[in-house]
This record gives structure tokens, sequence and C-alpha cells, in this order.
């Protein structure tokens, strides 16, 4: 940990490609930041209302049905914000709010940023709701794939394990939760366990907790989700272990080191760097898979560009789907291979 | 009982692999101090019989002794006498093993290597370890790399480090399995020499090898193998210039002319 601060503070032996990989996220951060102050506030996007917007606005303060909706967005550098009413003669507007400048978005490419801001900005997730979206799936995926690892680790091990009953237990975890769908598992876990035992998920959030059913469905699906890839990721440890050659096994040994000894600083912390690849590959799989959640009322990414899609009826939405999930994909793969990387060292 | 004057004693000791029985019956007595070459045709057994020694392979039947005292007695496949496990673990760490590829652990420098059986078998205190290990990598000449990764070094250094791997823990008996054999030619030297070195300084090893050179000049003892038993066995002198029994002399034949 020490040497790495030093490596850090120490630039002028940093290596040039990330000498401008640092110079242009820098840069970038320092545009967006400019960016984000130039931007247009809240009021100044809602006091851009027509006259005759204003005008029904005016009249929703005194009225109790409410003739027109508001809609505003901010995200990071650009914000939008949009007026519609109902009834006969229903109009809407459009604005998009850009380095100081507020830009009519009822067309063309104005229409399509406001659109692609709007959708962004409801699959993120920023409302109250913690599990919404984009924290849902990074939540999800990422401590899921913790859960796997510590137990693929331990069920890899027993698998492996002379002892015939514990080795016999793991093959069959494995094979049981390899050999059944993740939708089905994540049922049981969400509906059948708690029939079964007599509670229900909610219980485990205070009673006046008005989030308590979705931190609920996201503990139980955690729960499937981890047991789920637990089993994947010990066939990933399962192999990395057999793959380090049997003389590493017979020099420990040799030396007098006991199975364990050998296990925890021979055999495993090699196996590592082998098991790096694939389990980059389970977490982008685990990724699109925890799309499944909606089926017990969650809304990550996928679900939320399918409502909007339907109750917009655009089309659009599933672009910035596709681009939030490669920014994830893209983060987690560099840290996967700065992973790798680290534990090459030795090669 | 005679056995206390033998560092290391095996008595009928066989092995089989399923069907294939690889060694049979072989009784061998090492004094203190002794240099003992293991010489054969591919296939006799003779790593079999070395890997018996130190446990990586588990004899059928047979009884094993090291510094005169019970180490390992079966028979059918089954333990007859039970030894005490601290007992036997200590009777293990008098023997350090050599192998044909090394097996060093890549993941830890050259000194990490070393220093970590006696400090997590031993339990040994950390700096002495260091200093001795230090020590060790001087006498194999390789004080210099101390904090490189094994596979940045050339196989004969990675060999000599190995041997100073297993030094460290200070066994009175080293095994070697074909240390040299994986080695290009010009590496061959500096490897013979550190185990010369140890031989003169009194070290007990049984060596498994095909340096017929190596064997002339440092055995006490050449024991020719083939097909599980030890065919011949003699001084080099007997063995190289003299070989009584046929298939010694043809396997001789065969390796000197290639
Ligand atoms: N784990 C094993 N399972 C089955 N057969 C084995 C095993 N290990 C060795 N053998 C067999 O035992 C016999 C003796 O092998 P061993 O390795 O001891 O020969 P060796 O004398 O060391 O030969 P080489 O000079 O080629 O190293 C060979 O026929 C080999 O195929
Ligand atoms: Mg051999």
């Amino acid at each position: 940990m020490k040497t790495f601060l030093k490596e850090l503070i120490d630039i002028k032996n940093w290596k040039k490609k990330t000498k401008v990989t640092w110079c242009v996220v820098l840069a970038v951060f320092a545009v967006c930041l400019v960016l984000s102050f130039l931007k247009p506030s809240e009021s100044d996007m809602k006091a851009q209302a027509s006259a005759e917007m204003q005008e029904l606005l005016k009249k929703d303060e005194t009225s109790s049905r409410k003739r027109v909706t508001v809609t505003y967005n901010s995200l990071f550098v650009i914000n939008y914000c949009s007026f519609s009413s109902s009834g006969a003669n229903a109009i809407s507007e459009k604005y998009v709010g850009f380095a100081g400048k507020i830009f009519k978005a009822d067309t063309g490419v104005g229409k399509f940023t406001g659109q692609m801001v709007n959708y962004t900005y409801r699959m993120l997730g920023s409302g109250e709701n913690i599990l919404h979206g984009a924290k849902l799936t990074l939540f999800l995926t990422t401590i899921s794939m913790v859960i796997g690892v510590a137990l693929g680790t331990v069920l890899a091990l027993g698998k492996i394990s002379k002892n015939k009953v514990i080795s016999k237990i793991c093959s069959s975890y494995i094979f049981f939760f390899r050999g059944t769908p993740l939708m089905i598992q994540l049922f049981v876990v969400y509906f059948t366990v708690p029939a079964v035992f007599g509670f229900a998920w909610r219980d485990l959030f205070a009673a006046g907790d008005d989030q308590a059913v979705y931190k609920g469905a996201f503990i139980a699906a955690l729960i499937a989700y981890g047991l789920n890839s637990g089993a994947y990721c010990a066939e990933i440890v399962r192999a990395a272990i057999q793959s380090i050659e049997k003389g590493q096994h017979e020099a420990a040994k040799a030396l007098g080191m006991s199975y364990g000894q050998t296990m925890k600083m021979i055999i495993l912390p090699q196996s590592v760097r082998r098991m790096v690849p694939p389990v980059c590959n389970e977490f982008v799989m685990m990724l699109k898979d925890a799309s499944l959640v909606f089926a017990i009322s969650l809304m990550d990414i996928t679900t939320i560009s399918k409502n909007i899609m339907t109750s917009e009826v655009s089309y659009n939405v599933f672009l910035p789907a596709l681009v939030i999930y490669l920014i994830i994909t893209a983060f987690f793969t560099w840290i996967f291979d700065a992973i790798e990387k680290k534990f090459s060292l030795y090669e | 009982m005679a056995q206390n004057e033998y560092i290391l004693e095996t008595e009928h000791v066989s092995k089989r692999f399923g069907d294939l029985v690889v060694l049979k019956d072989i009784n061998l007595q090492v004094k203190k101090g002794e240099v003992i070459c293991i010489i054969g045709p591919s296939g006799a057994g003779k790593s079999t019989y070395l890997r018996s020694l130190n446990q990586l392979e588990t004899i059928t039947s047979g009884k094993i002794f090291i510094k005169g005292r019970l180490f390992l007695h079966r028979e059918k496949d089954h333990t007859v006498e039970r030894i005490d496990k601290e007992t036997q673990k200590a009777l293990l760490l008098e023997m350090g093993m050599c192998f044909q590829r090394f097996n060093l652990f890549p993941h830890k420098t050259v000194l990490q290597n070393i220093m970590l059986a006696p400090i997590e078998v031993k339990h040994e205190d950390k700096e002495t370890v260091k200093k001795e290990a230090l020590e060790l990598l001087k006498k194999v000449g390789l004080y210099d790399k101390a904090n490189e990764f094994p596979n940045h070094l050339s196989g004969g250094q990675q060999q000599r480090v190995a041997i100073a791997r297993a030094l460290a823990m200070k066994p009175e008996i080293m095994l070697f399995d074909e240390p040299t054999s994986a080695l290009d030619p010009e590496l061959v030297g500096d490897v013979l020499q550190v185990m010369k070195d140890l031989a003169n300084e009194g070290m007990t090893m049984l060596v498994v090898t095909h340096e017929m050179g190596f064997a002339k000049e440092v055995a006490d003892r050449v024991l020719f193998m083939a097909d599980g038993i030890i065919a011949e066995e003699g001084t080099p002198d007997h063995i190289f210039n003299h070989p009584e029994n046929p298939r010694t002399q043809s396997f001789l034949r065969s390796v000197l002319n290639v």
C-alpha cells in the first residue's frame, strides 16, 4: 500500500501513457466542471416557458387539478426541462440548457438531445429511490460478485477436497445452481423461501420505511445472485487451481508445508491471475443478468428503459441504455485488467 | 539394532501403480555423508524411488528408516505401524529435494522462496532466516539475484535457487532428481559445481542423474537401476570400468557412445 502511494505521488517517473491518460482525464474533468457551472439554473429553465404556458401554470397554482406536467432533469453538464399540458388543445414545450444557453428542443437535434438527457437521467435513477436503475444494476452486480468469488473459493476447495462428503455436497451445490435458471432461483428466494419460513422480505426493514418492499426485494435478489454466481465462480476457481503445475504442490510438500499452507501461500495466489479473465467475463454476464430483477418488481436499467418506451412511445430510449451498459462494462474491464497486471508482475 | 549406523535405510520397498510394478523389493543403506548416484534407463523407477523416500509417492509396502528411526512402514498398501505426526514431520524435514523442473514458486522472489518454509514450517525467527538465506545465496553464487522473480532467471540459476531453498531447511539428506536434465548444456556446470561443493562439505546425497562424469567424480557408490530393482551397485570404478551385469554393460555402452 505504501509503495503504491509512493508510486502515485512520484509523477516524474510515471510512464508516458499514464501521464497522457491523466492529462486527458483531468482536461475532460475541467471542461465538465466549467460547463456545469455555466449550465443554466433550474429557475432559468423553468422561466423559459412561453406566455401561454406561464398562464396555465398560474392557473394550476390555485386549482386542485393540475393541467401542466413539468419535468426537469439535470445531467452533470446539460439539463432539460419540458412542459406539457393536457386537455383539448394540449401544448408541449421542451428546452435544453447547455453552456450558459437555453435551446428550444421541440424538433430535430434539440429534441433528440433532450430525449437522451431525460432518459439517461431516469435510468441512472437520481430519484429518491436509491435502488433505481444504474445504481441497482451496479450494486447488485458488484456485491453479488464479491459474494460469488468468496463462496466460489470455498466451494472449489470443497469440491477438490479429499473428504468425499464435503466434495459431494459442493459438487451438488454447483450442479444445482448451474443446472437451473437464475430466474427461478430468484423466484424461489423471493417467494418460496418466505412462504415456507413464514416471513416477508420487507420485514427486514422498519415498518415506517416506505422503501421497505424494494429494499427487501433487493436483499432477496442479492442472495439469489450471490448464490448463483458462487456456483459459476467455483468452477472458475477450481479450473484455475487445477491449472497450477503439480510440481508446485510437490515442492511445497517436500518443504514440509501442510495442505492448507500450500493452498493459501502457493496455489491460490498463483491462481488469482488465471481467475481474473473468466471472473471478469462472469461479471459482465452478471451485469446483464441483473435485468431479470424486473420479475420481482425491482427496476434496473433495462426495465426502466422498457417502461419509458411504453409510456413515451419513443424507441430512441434504448440508445442511452446501451451507452450506460458500455460505460459500466468498460470501467470494470479496466479494473480487471489492472488487477491482472498487478498479479502478472512475476511472469 | 544395526539400523542406527545408517542415516537412511529402506527395507523391501515396493511400489505399484495399479498393475504396474515399478519398484520391487528395494533395500538400501546409506551412511552419513555418503554420495550415491542412481543411474539407469528411462522407466526404471529411479524417480519413483526417490519420491517414495519423502512421501511424494506412497509406497505399497516396505519400511523406511531415517536416522535410525522408523519413518514409514506399510504392507499391502496400508500403514501398519503408526508413527506420530510430529516425529514423522521432523524426519521428513531431514530430507531436502531438488526437482528436474526446479518447481520454484514463481510468485515469490528468490529470497522469499528460500525464506518461506523456515518461517512458516519451522517458525524460525525472520531476521535470522533472512541472514541465513542471503548466506546460502552467496554460497550458490546468486547473492545479487535475491529480489528477482524466478522466471527472470536462467534455468541454471533457478536450479541453484532451488538447492538453496532446500538447504534453508537444514536437511541432513539431499535428494536430487535429474537436477541438470532440463538445462542447456552450458548451464549444467554451475549447478554441478554447487552439488560438488555440497558433497565435499559432507552432505549425504542421493542423486538420480544422467551425468556420468559427475557420478564418476563425486559418487561414493553408484546404483544401477533397471525394471524396478537395483541391478548392480558398487564404486564408480566398479560400475563404469568393470560392470558385471550385462544390463549395466549395455546401458553404459548406449549412454557413453551417444
Ligand atoms: N503417477 C504414476 N502413475 C502411473 N504410472 C507411473 C506414475 N509415475 C510413474 N509411473 C510409471 O512408473 C515407471 C517408473 O517411472 P519413473 O519416473 O520412476 O522412471 P525413471 O527411472 O525416473 O525414468 P526417467 O529416467 O525417464 O525419469 C514408468 O513406467 C512410469 O510410466
Ligand atoms: Mg525420472
